[in-house]
């Protein structure tokens, strides 16, 4: 195995174009890397090329979880999904850039079953053990989008910046289909750059998790209000980060037999965060 | 050959892209302070700091610590939380202890005070199966003897 | 001395990470060895061939199935290794695994309990007790409350993985191991490999933890030692965390039925219960009936216990056995009956209590239980309160359970304290200390006996070639067994230096003792016990100790009792323990300090059992799914309440020389019981199933709700 360490955003696309991973905190794919779960023989360290920090309303894709957990100028719910997110050390080390492209907790694809998102013809939690999966868009795939952030990002409507477009960050994301498998609209090569992240008037993350502190959402509730509209998104809750357009739309959850008590939760959360806004 | 700076020494090392911080520190610099218990980035045992922020060191790979100053347990064997961990009892087995004590000693520097909700939120992703916390958290909370 | 807070004495070496475990043991030309596990619940190797991975780079050995016991082509779990490689690096033993030619034969696995029960597939006959009449304790009954529980999988997940470092020396072997037992280890070993018990050096000096599961022999550890053998190399082989959390045992799964009835007045006429364990493919019946039969006076009394025999890994030894889940249903269904004779649950546990053994009558050696009961009423008063601080989302309450274990411990087990011309003294003994701090303790113990202070002791242990046998650190017997054995070494040094002094000051030898570094003599002088030490230059004292007997017709266990505050999240099923109170008698206590520590560890590890920690497995395929330590969740530091503990510290006087019992495994056995009471008494919710999970939260404040709207009179908390 190789590994690059560019110092420009453009010598890292350069190098990232002929099919090599890129590695920035390095929680999420060195471990994938190990398992096999993520081939590369080639790996640049991006942590040099991509913009790290805060300035003004945009945020540098490498900038730390545990930098904005602590920085002022972030909205609460940003601000919260970072804190209640991972552990101190993951926090340290993962990007807000990688954070939103991580793969998802289900221990079935982690264990590499023939899973529908491994190109099979099928989702095996629905049948198995399948407690801390998706109650919406589960279709095909059950399993849970793991990140904080990006639930918070979602409600905040924040824009992604790579180095060849711009989007917003619901487009960032795509449910999986017959043909495409991918749960993100990122190209191969495409590396994201900045965030540009609206001010907003009032905004909160409220999280359900297995211990206090070191889980994965088993829901998590980001609300904010921007520009006087009020916008709700879960973390947990489905294979992406997700939209919910009002407190009602909670009727359509399609939980799993195991899944159905993360709606109660919704359902008492999601009051509470409009609440508090 | 690159270079690793740990606890204020050079080291050149040479191995294989893939390995690990933690490897290379055990089994190449024989700093064996550094516990691994899971490998795969849970639990806290393998604890460093980088230019003074805690990292888990098993999923660091080597190749990526550059000009970085790596500290270990080794580096921190006179720090004053040394001496409050063993006064407050706060290790059993002490498996996961150097780890412990590189996160507190990241956590105290930029915040001498902590509180006790803190401490619980800074000390998190240690893990301690013997279930010492009460006291990890009386240690950090009384570092200063 | 004894009884007053004492640092551990290895601490310092821990903190500073100068502790060398097992994991740390680097020999020159030490291999390493990656294992083959089994990808399948059941499965039969039809053919393999490991010629491929034998010549693979780095490779010094690879071995199959048959190579030693243990390693079979018949795997009848997830994770059982079927072949092992030996290489200069862990990473290319791990690539020459990939080279393994493998052929397997998946077989249909038998993954569910009930199912193996009724087939009669059972890892050990099923057991029965039955004393009194017990139709006739159910007819006697004005209440009778008859529920089922659930109990899951745990894993140990001990920091430091199962590990050993093997190094054939001449015809004798070397064995660095992660163990609480050296001298099983020692003679299993020996028998395996045909060797003289002498011929097997069994060294630990630190290890991270076991909590049961690192008692004995196992496969991985005769592979390793065959490995070492055919490459004349030392040989490491360290389980991952992944394979740690597969096959290196758990606390096995419970599905009970357990049945309680009363008259009136709170008196006990029945306790009955019926438990179906989920063993694994291996392993022992553990006694998940205890509780019943010996917590309680109670005439009529009727359990069964089934383990059934599945394709799923063995189940080993974990931090009170049997008695963890035993005491979560019986103390969760006493409550219940408490509530519908309307007797106070505590009042009903001293109107039960049994004054000699439940079971045969014997008297006990001590029992400070209703001292226990009398130390929580203070705290059991203040639930009125709690309950008052309830508001439209929390809801607060209190509960209690008592605790009923082992931990007298017993023969045999020695001790050797040698006293030097310098007046030091030192331990010797081939024990283990696994985290509990009984190297401490033996210190202090020593010390108090010899006059002297802890800092002039020194404990040798961890290497069977190295001091005599001790006992096992499983059932909170290491201190109970082992103490008394260094104390009486301790006792016979003292009696030598008296000797001594008797002739060199001239003084009868009854007058003198050993006080504050000095020779005491009653009536009057003082010399300092260097004076006596001094004069033997290079010669020693040598005192031998040994454990006697336990008490002959008399039962000796722990007792204790302990009472949760929680709060619980209506609207989301978000329990918070707010505060646990942990009153145990464990008889004389030797350093408070590390007391307190085994009391909030084993509550913490409770903690765990109690809400976040579960083994999950596939339904279908009988695949591990929560193998890491991310969906595995034991506890954080944020997840900790306040904890009170407070030791009764009688020393029970006719146990041993030392009067003290083990209480490494007592904190964790009522904590989940405790909480699940104090979740009724703040919501009505009837909890029955381990983990306490947001969703088994939901499901029982569902069930509350329509209960109360079925019977309107009954409304509240029961």
């Amino acid at each position: 195995m190789q590994l690059e360490r560019p110092s420009s955003p453009a010598e890292a696309v350069a190098a990232l174009a002929s099919g090599a991973v890129a590695l920035a905190g390095g929680t999420e794919v060195v471990p994938l890397l190990r398992e096999g779960l993520l081939p590369a023989d080639r790996l640049v360290d991006v942590r040099g090329a991509v913009p790290r920090g805060v300035d003004g309303r945009t945020i540098g894709a490498g900038t730390t979880l545990a930098e904005l957990e602590a920085d002022p100028r972030i909205p609460a719910t940003l601000r919260e999904a970072c804190r209640l997110a991972a552990s101190p050390q993951l926090r340290n080390m993962g990007t807000i850039g990688g954070n939103l492209l991580q793969a998802t907790r289900c221990w079935y694809w982690r264990l590499k079953f023939p899973c529908y998102l491994h190109g099979g013809d099928r989702c095996h939690a629905k049948a198995g053990q399948h407690r801390e999966h998706a109650f919406f868009g589960n279709e095909r795939c059950a399993s849970a989008h793991p990140s904080d952030p990006a639930a918070a990002l979602l409600a905040l409507g924040a824009r992604v910046r790579t180095d060849r477009r711009e989007l917003d960050l619901a487009g960032l994301y795509r449910l999986p289909t017959e043909d495409d498998h991918a749960t993100t609209t990122l190209e191969a090569g495409e590396l994201i750059l900045e965030l540009e992240v609206p001010e907003a008037e009032s905004s909160v993350y409220l999280k359900a998790m297995d211990r206090k502190r070191w889980a994965f959402a088993l829901v998590g509730v980001a609300a904010a209000r921007v520009g006087g509209e009020t916008r709700i998104a879960l973390a947990g809750a489905a294979p992406v980060p997700w939209l919910l357009d009002s407190p009602a739309a909670l009727d359509a959850a399609t939980p799993l037999p195991g899944t159905a008590y993360k709606v109660e939760i919704a359902r008492a959360l999601v009051p509470r965060a409009l609440a508090s806004l | 050959m690159p270079d690793l700076r740990v606890n204020g020494h050079d080291y050149a090392f040479d191995t294989n892209v893939g390995r690990s911080l933690a490897d290379v520190l055990r089994e190449d610099l024989g700093l064996t302070g550094t516990k691994v218990a899971c490998g795969e980035g849970h639990c806290g045992a393998c604890t460093v700091q980088l230019d003074g922020v805690p990292v888990l060191s098993c999923i660091t790979l080597v190749h990526t610590v550059g000009a970085r100053e790596v500290t270990t347990i080794e580096g921190l064997r006179d720090h004053p939380l040394v001496s409050a961990f063993v006064r407050t009892d706060a290790l059993q087995c002490g498996f996961c202890t150097p780890g412990q004590i590189v996160s507190a000693a990241a956590l105290v520097a930029s915040n001498p005070d902590p509180t006790h909700e803190e401490i619980r939120h800074g000390m998190a992703g240690n893990l301690c199966r013997c279930g010492t916390y009460p006291r990890i958290e009386e240690a950090i909370a009384t570092w200063r003897g | 001395m004894v009884g007053r807070d004492s640092p551990r004495l290895d601490g310092l070496a821990k903190a500073r990470g100068e502790a060398r475990y097992t994991a740390d043991v680097q020999l020159p030309g030490m291999l390493h060895t990656a294992l083959l596990h089994s990808p399948f619940a059941r499965s039969r190797v039809r053919r393999i061939d490991v010629a491929a991975a034998e010549a693979a780079p780095g490779v010094r050995a690879a071995i199959g199935p048959g190579a030693v016991e243990g390693l079979e082509a018949e795997a009848e779990y997830e994770g059982y290794a079927v072949a092992a490689v030996a290489a200069e690096t862990l990473d290319q033993a791990e690539a020459a695994l990939q080279l393994i030619d493998i052929d397997w034969e998946e077989l249909e696995p038998l993954l569910d309990a009930t199912v193996a029960v009724e087939r009669g597939s059972l890892v050990a006959d099923s057991r029965r007790y039955e004393r009194g009449d017990y139709e006739r304790g159910l007819g006697e009954a004005d209440a009778v409350v008859d529920s089922e529980y659930r109990t899951q999988t745990l894993n140990h997940n001990s920091m430091e993985t199962h590990q050993c470092v093997c190094e054939w020396r001449g015809d004798g072997i070397d064995v660095h191991i992660s163990t609480q037992y050296i001298w099983g280890v020692r003679r299993d070993l020996a028998k395996a490999l045909g060797l003289p018990e002498d011929k097997v050096r069994v060294v630990c000096e630190f290890m991270g933890g076991g909590f049961g599961s690192k008692a004995g022999v196992d496969s991985s550890l005769l592979l390793t030692a065959e490995l070492a053998r055919l490459t004349g190399r030392p040989v490491r082989c360290a389980l991952t965390r992944r394979a740690e959390n597969m096959i290196s045992g758990n606390r096995n799964a419970t599905l009970q039925r357990v049945t309680a009835g009363a008259r009136a007045d709170g008196t006990l006429t029945v306790l009955g219960g019926e438990y179906t364990c989920a063993l694994g493919w291996d392993g022992w019946l553990p006694p998940t009936a205890g509780p019943t039969q010996l917590l309680y006076a109670c005439e009529n009394v009727r359990t069964v216990e089934h383990g059934a025999k599945l394709n799923l890994p063995p189940m080993a030894a974990f931090r009170a056995p049997g008695f963890v889940e035993g005491t979560w249903s019986l103390e969760c269904v006493l409550d219940k009956l408490a509530a519908q004779v309307g007797v106070d649950p505590l009042e009903l546990r001293k109107l039960n209590y049994a004054h000699a053994d439940a079971m045969d009558g014997r008297p006990y050696s001590s029992k400070g239980l209703m001292e226990c009961y009398r130390r929580a009423e203070p705290h059991w008063e203040r639930r009125h309160e709690v309950r008052a601080r309830s508001d439209e989302i929390w809801k607060r309450g209190m509960g209690m359970a008592s605790q009923i274990w082992y931990g007298g411990g017993g023969p045999p087990s020695y001790a050797w304290v040698r006293l030097g011309s310098d007046g030091r003294a030192n331990v010797v003994t081939a024990m283990q200390d696994i985290g509990t701090g009984t190297r401490t303790a033996m210190a202090m113990i020593a010390a108090e006996e010899l006059g002297l202070t802890v800092d002039q002791v020194e404990v040798q242990l961890g290497d069977s070639a190295r001091g005599p046998f001790a006992v096992v650190s499983g059932g909170s017997s290491t201190l109970p067994s082992m103490g008394p054995a260094v104390r009486s070494a301790a006792a016979d040094a003292a009696r030598q230096v008296i000797e001594l002094a008797a002739q060199r000051f001239e003084r009868e030898e009854r007058l003198l003792s050993l006080k504050g570094g000095n020779i005491v003599s009653s009536d009057g002088g003082s010399w300092p016990l260097a004076e006596i030490t001094g004069l033997l230059e290079d010669g020693q004292i040598l005192g031998k100790g040994a454990r006697g007997p336990n008490p002959t017709g008399m039962r000796v266990l722990t007792f204790g009792i302990q009472l949760a505050e929680v709060a619980v999240d209506v609207g989301t099923g978000e329990v918070v323990v707010e505060k646990v109170v942990a009153i145990h008698d464990v008889g004389r206590v030797i350093n408070p300090l590390g007391a307190r520590s085994q009391i909030e560890g084993g509550i913490i590890q409770a903690l765990g059992h109690t809400f976040s920690e579960a083994r999950l497995d596939d339904p279908q395929t009988g695949t591990i799914l929560t193998r890491t330590l991310d969906s595995y969740k034991v506890p954080t530091i944020a997840d900790v309440p306040e904890i009170v503990c407070d030791l009764v510290d009688e020393p029970d006087v006719h146990l041993t020389n030392l009067g003290s019992k083990g209480l490494g495994e007592p904190p964790i056995v009522p904590t989940a019981a405790a909480i699940a009471n104090a979740i009724r008494d703040a919501t009505g919710a009837d909890v029955t199933s381990l983990p306490i999970t947001r969703e088994e939260i939901l499901r029982a404040l569902r069930d509350a709700e329509a209960r109360r709207r079925k019977e309107p009179v009954a409304a509240g908390a029961a």
